[in-house]
């Protein structure tokens, strides 16, 4: 596979940035985006959908008179596009001023992304119809799964392969190129226990090289989380020490990120406001942005300003040591530019008694007794104070084996006593995932049954 | 709005001799049905931070699906483009979910039609004939669009609106807004519109055409008192055209997003577990959405998925209660005049005095079950195929009244703001999150709480209805289902009392 944006397109995009400068923008940025997507969708273990998807996009912000507006358009022919842009520079006209909109100062954007490969996430491998099909054919595991306890009543598969290609220009002379591919398998399974009982359970993996992808397991994985919910009982609500497996941290941890955010903070929608330097979680929660690991699932080397992403902490044992602050945030707020989100979080083991593998079976043990969460099921949080509530589906366990699956039951509390009372952090993230999250044991979590 | 068929085809730049070469293309490795979905989508918003309308933005999205089954099987791709290349790779790209049976035909004016014969006698969904005893007839949506039954007349186009007019409606529902509270340190405001020129094509020869326009107005507020801060957000979302932003519709944003801030503020969690829930009118039809409309969507039913898989004319609940999705509603969010498949949109009773009577259906799960489509076959673009999806969802009413069921419950929550609702459709269980509502004591509303969410299982939960209100309310907020494409819906429902779900709290 190759990147999709050809000179051609390049050429086009530098024509937009030069037209609305024309039409009047004092600055312009151009984001030329492509993605080509192949899918094939399997139905115990039979072609079940294919679908092919070529997306392209052209956004563009726009700086005129001190005000600002964002566009975009798909229709990347000249004679639609010139237009377009005359009339957004009108609209942007016609707002009120705003002079903290700007673009980033040069010295702060990324140098390094000329060709888009930098970071080897760009697959060469070629693919033909054929050879997605075999793929998702041989990775169905309906009909190859035996068990007592249930049955199997449905299973769907998806492969599929997406190559993606962004270039971003701005008027101070800003080129910036991101290529990449993805190749991702995801499986649901619908099973039914000896009392008629459906569960369904999910498994999926994703890696930008195809060699990386572990396509073959993913069935069986589906059915055997399935199948561990079977026979649930319900259980006293109360507080409680609560595992969650790797993967579903983060349904705990986009809110810290997103309150961390310039805009939740300069709108005072924000609980983390004013913590900056404050140690404020458990020492035990180190969260650091890893943004440009090469190889790595969400590894970028530029923000959607072109800002060059930065590695370090954004939590370090408990201190709030970054927000995230764009270029207009920075100008809103009077404090320094960062970037405009994490790009790729980690959490880093904590509470690991030696140096050996800190995965879920380990912390299980260390924690006794308790509830382990494999899903969440809904809920949501109030971005002001921090309150949350959710609904959960895991495993009651005792001396860290685990008893019964546990159902309708809901997990409620405050994102940061939540994290004050992090006990320990694993070591065994799935690397699939662009937010890197171990296995997460808490203590004294209020529970609903 | 509907225009004329002359209109459409202009904008995708097509004339209906491409269009039936077109989905012929679609069929030629054997496919037994090919349609087409035209999209040309506008959108445009400007918002309101810090007191001014400082950022707005406009964008176009364009482009054509093409569809191709094989039994139940699909093929799926799309361009971007409609030069008459770019369409005939992707419907070449479709046909491949039936390829390899007999190989690949080459399409011609004279071997369309014959390519198109043979797969409408295959494709046809065969429904019983009315008053014909069990005879089968074949159902075909011929009619052309009317526009006097249009369900959403759009008299002021977003497309055609100025930017110098629209913000002095922001600025005017800030300042109505600010002047009802003192304690208000934010106040963000969006107006955004869409409209979509569609059309639609099929190897059965119906050719759809229309205009969806789709106006929304979100006002948030962030209030401090005493070093607390707390928010609210209030949307309304109508198919409509920019006439929807009434001063009478200002006003009734700035009065919901500045009432009960007080009983915020003192809100606590109540204690959590197991309690009476009543759920006020509107939207409260989350319930529905949640723990009910999607296990009815048919294609968890033919895939055995559903927990209400095979349960077609069981009793699922108490006789006073009939469950409808509803495309026609005028001017709702959740109205349409066909659905993405072309088929008509329409009234359809899920469940009809506590009998379980219809899934929602689109053409693959309706021709599976030998039903006749029930227009619920929806997609968030060209750059996706439909699926059952639900449309505007909601409960009729009942016989008693709001204050009678309260003052049934001795001890229990009254609920009526929410967000985030989602589902497990195997096992049935369902979530939705309170923002606010109200602990009932003896028959009364009391202290006020907040931020809980509430867990409980769809068919028990449908079954532990046990009052329903006679005040039956749409809700028109903003809200979006997500079933991996995102749509545009509504909900609805009557005060009810639910005898026991799970309740979070401390």
């Amino acid at each position: 596979m190759e990147g999709l944006i050809s000179e051609q397109e390049e050429r086009l995009a530098q024509r937009c940035l030069e037209h609305a400068l024309s039409a009047g923008a004092g600055k312009a940025r151009v984001v030329l985006s492509k993605n080509l997507t192949e899918l094939y969708g399997t139905l115990n273990g039979s072609l079940d959908k294919v679908s092919r998807s070529m997306d392209r996009a052209l956004m563009f912000n726009v700086f005129a008179n001190g005000r600002f507006g964002s566009f975009s358009a798909n229709r990347l022919e000249e004679k639609e596009l010139f237009p377009f842009i005359e009339k957004a520079v009108r609209t942007v006209e016609m707002l009120a001023e705003d002079p903290c909109r700007d673009l980033p100062n040069p010295s702060r954007t990324e140098k390094g992304a000329v060709t888009g490969t930098e970071l080897g996430l760009l697959d060469t491998v070629s693919l033909t119809p054929d050879d997605r099909l075999g793929l998702a054919l041989d990775a169905a595991a309906f009909g190859k799964i035996e068990d007592a306890r249930f049955k199997v009543i449905s299973e769907e598969g998806e492969y599929s392969d997406t190559v993606g290609d962004t270039l971003l220009l701005d008027s101070n002379g800003l080129r910036c190129r991101h290529s990449e591919t993805s190749f991702d398998y995801a499986v649901e399974t619908t099973i039914e226990d000896v009392r008629g009982n459906r569960i369904a359970g999910y498994w999926w993996d994703s890696a930008p090289r195809l060699e990386n992808l572990d396509i073959k397991s993913c069935g069986f994985k589906a059915a055997e989380r399935a199948a561990s919910l079977i026979g649930p009982s319900k259980t006293r609500s109360g507080p409680a020490t609560v595992v969650i497996d790797n993967t579903c941290g983060s349904t705990l941890l986009n809110p810290i990120l997103t309150a961390l955010n310039g805009y939740s903070l300069q709108q005072k929608n924000s609980f983390l406001d004013g913590t900056l330097g404050k140690s404020i979680f458990s020492g035990n929660l180190t969260v650091s942005d890893r943004g440009r690991e090469p190889g790595r699932p969400g590894s970028r080397l530029f923000d959607s300003e072109g800002v060059a992403v930065r590695e370090g902490p954004i939590i370090d044992r408990g201190k709030v040591s970054k927000y995230f602050i764009n270029t207009y945030i920075s100008n809103k707020m009077g404090i320094p530019p960062t970037v405009d989100d994490a790009t790729r979080p980690v959490i880093l083991p904590a509470g690991a008694p030696d140096d050996g593998p800190f995965d879920l079976d380990r912390i299980m043990s260390l924690c006794g007794d308790g509830i382990l969460v494999t899903g969440f099921n809904g809920g949501n949080s109030n971005p002001t104070t921090g309150d949350f509530s959710f609904g959960i589906e895991g495993i009651l366990f005792r001396d860290g084996k685990p008893v019964h699956p546990v159902r309708e039951m809901l997990m409620t509390g405050n994102f940061i006593t939540l994290w004050n009372n992090l006990l320990y952090a694993g070591n065994d993230p799935r690397p699939c995932m662009s937010k890197l999250i171990p296995t997460l044991a808490f203590g004294n979590v209020t529970l609903s049954a | 709005m509907i225009r004329d068929k002359k209109y459409y085809l202009d904008t995708f730049g097509v004339s209906e001799e491409q269009l039936l070469l077109l989905v012929a293309e679609g069929l030629a490795c054997g496919g037994d049905y090919s349609d087409l979905y035209f999209e040309n989508s506008a959108y445009f918003s400007l918002q309101l931070r810090d007191g001014e309308v400082s950022s707005g933005s406009r964008g176009i999205d364009y482009g054509v699906g093409i569809r191709v089954l094989k039994g139940e099987k699909t093929g799926y791709s799309y361009s971007e483009s409609t030069d008459p290349g770019s369409m005939k790779e992707a419907a070449r790209a479709a046909a491949k979910i039936a390829e390899g049976r007999g190989g690949t035909v080459e399409i011609t004016p004279e071997s369309a039609g014959r390519i198109l014969r043979d797969a409408r006698d295959r494709a046809a969904a065969y429904v019983p004939a009315e008053n014909n005893g069990d005879r089968k007839v074949r159902k075909f949506f011929t009619g052309i669009p009317n526009p006097a039954a249009d369900r959403y007349p759009m008299s002021q186009d977003w497309r055609d609106a100025e930017t110098a007019a629209l913000v002095p409606v922001l600025l005017g529902l800030r300042d109505r807004i600010s002047r009802r509270d003192g304690t208000i340190v934010k106040i963000l405001a969006q107006i955004s519109g869409i409209v979509d020129d569609i059309l639609m094509y099929n190897s059965f020869g119906e050719l759809k055409y229309e205009t969806r326009p789709m106006g929304s107005i979100v006002a948030t507020v962030i209030f401090s008192r005493g070093g607390k801060t707390e928010n609210k957000t209030v949307a309304r979302s109508f198919r409509s055209g920019v006439e929807m932003l009434s001063d009478a519709l200002l006003d009734e944003i700035a009065e919901e997003v500045t009432s009960g801030i007080d009983e915020r503020f003192e809100a606590t969690r109540p204690k959590g577990g197991g309690m009476s829930v009543v759920m006020g009118a509107g939207a409260s039809g989350i319930l529905l959405h949640e723990a009910m409309g999607h296990a009815f969507e048919a294609d968890f039913n033919r895939k055995g998925q559903s927990i209400f898989s095979g349960r077609i004319g069981e009793k699922v609940c108490d006789s006073r209660i009939s469950i409808v999705d509803d495309a026609t509603v005028k001017g709702n969010r959740g109205a349409l005049n066909f659905d993405d498949e072309g088929v008509p949109g329409q009234r359809t009773y899920m469940v009809e005095n506590g009998i379980l009577t219809s899934y929602l259906h689109d053409r693959i799960s309706a021709k599976w079950y030998g039903v006749s489509p029930t227009g619920n076959g929806r997609r968030e673009s060209f750059r996706n195929y439909p699926i059952p999806r639900m449309r505007a969802t909601y409960m009729e009413s009942g016989d008693a009244t709001r204050e009678e069921i309260i003052s049934s419950v001795k001890k229990g929550i009254y609920v009526d703001e929410f967000t985030n609702g989602q589902v497990l459709i195997g096992e049935g269980d369902f979530t939705f999150y309170v923002k606010s509502g109200f602990l009932i004591e003896n028959g009364r509303l009391t202290a006020p709480v907040k931020d809980i969410n509430i867990i409980g299982n769809g068919p028990r939960a449908l079954a532990d209805i046990v009052a329903v209100g006679n005040d039956a309310k749409i809700d028109n907020g903003k809200w979006t289902c997500g079933k991996g494409q995102s749509v545009p819906v509504s909900c609805g429902i009557p005060t009810v009392l639910v005898r026991e779900l799970t309740v979070g709290g401390n």
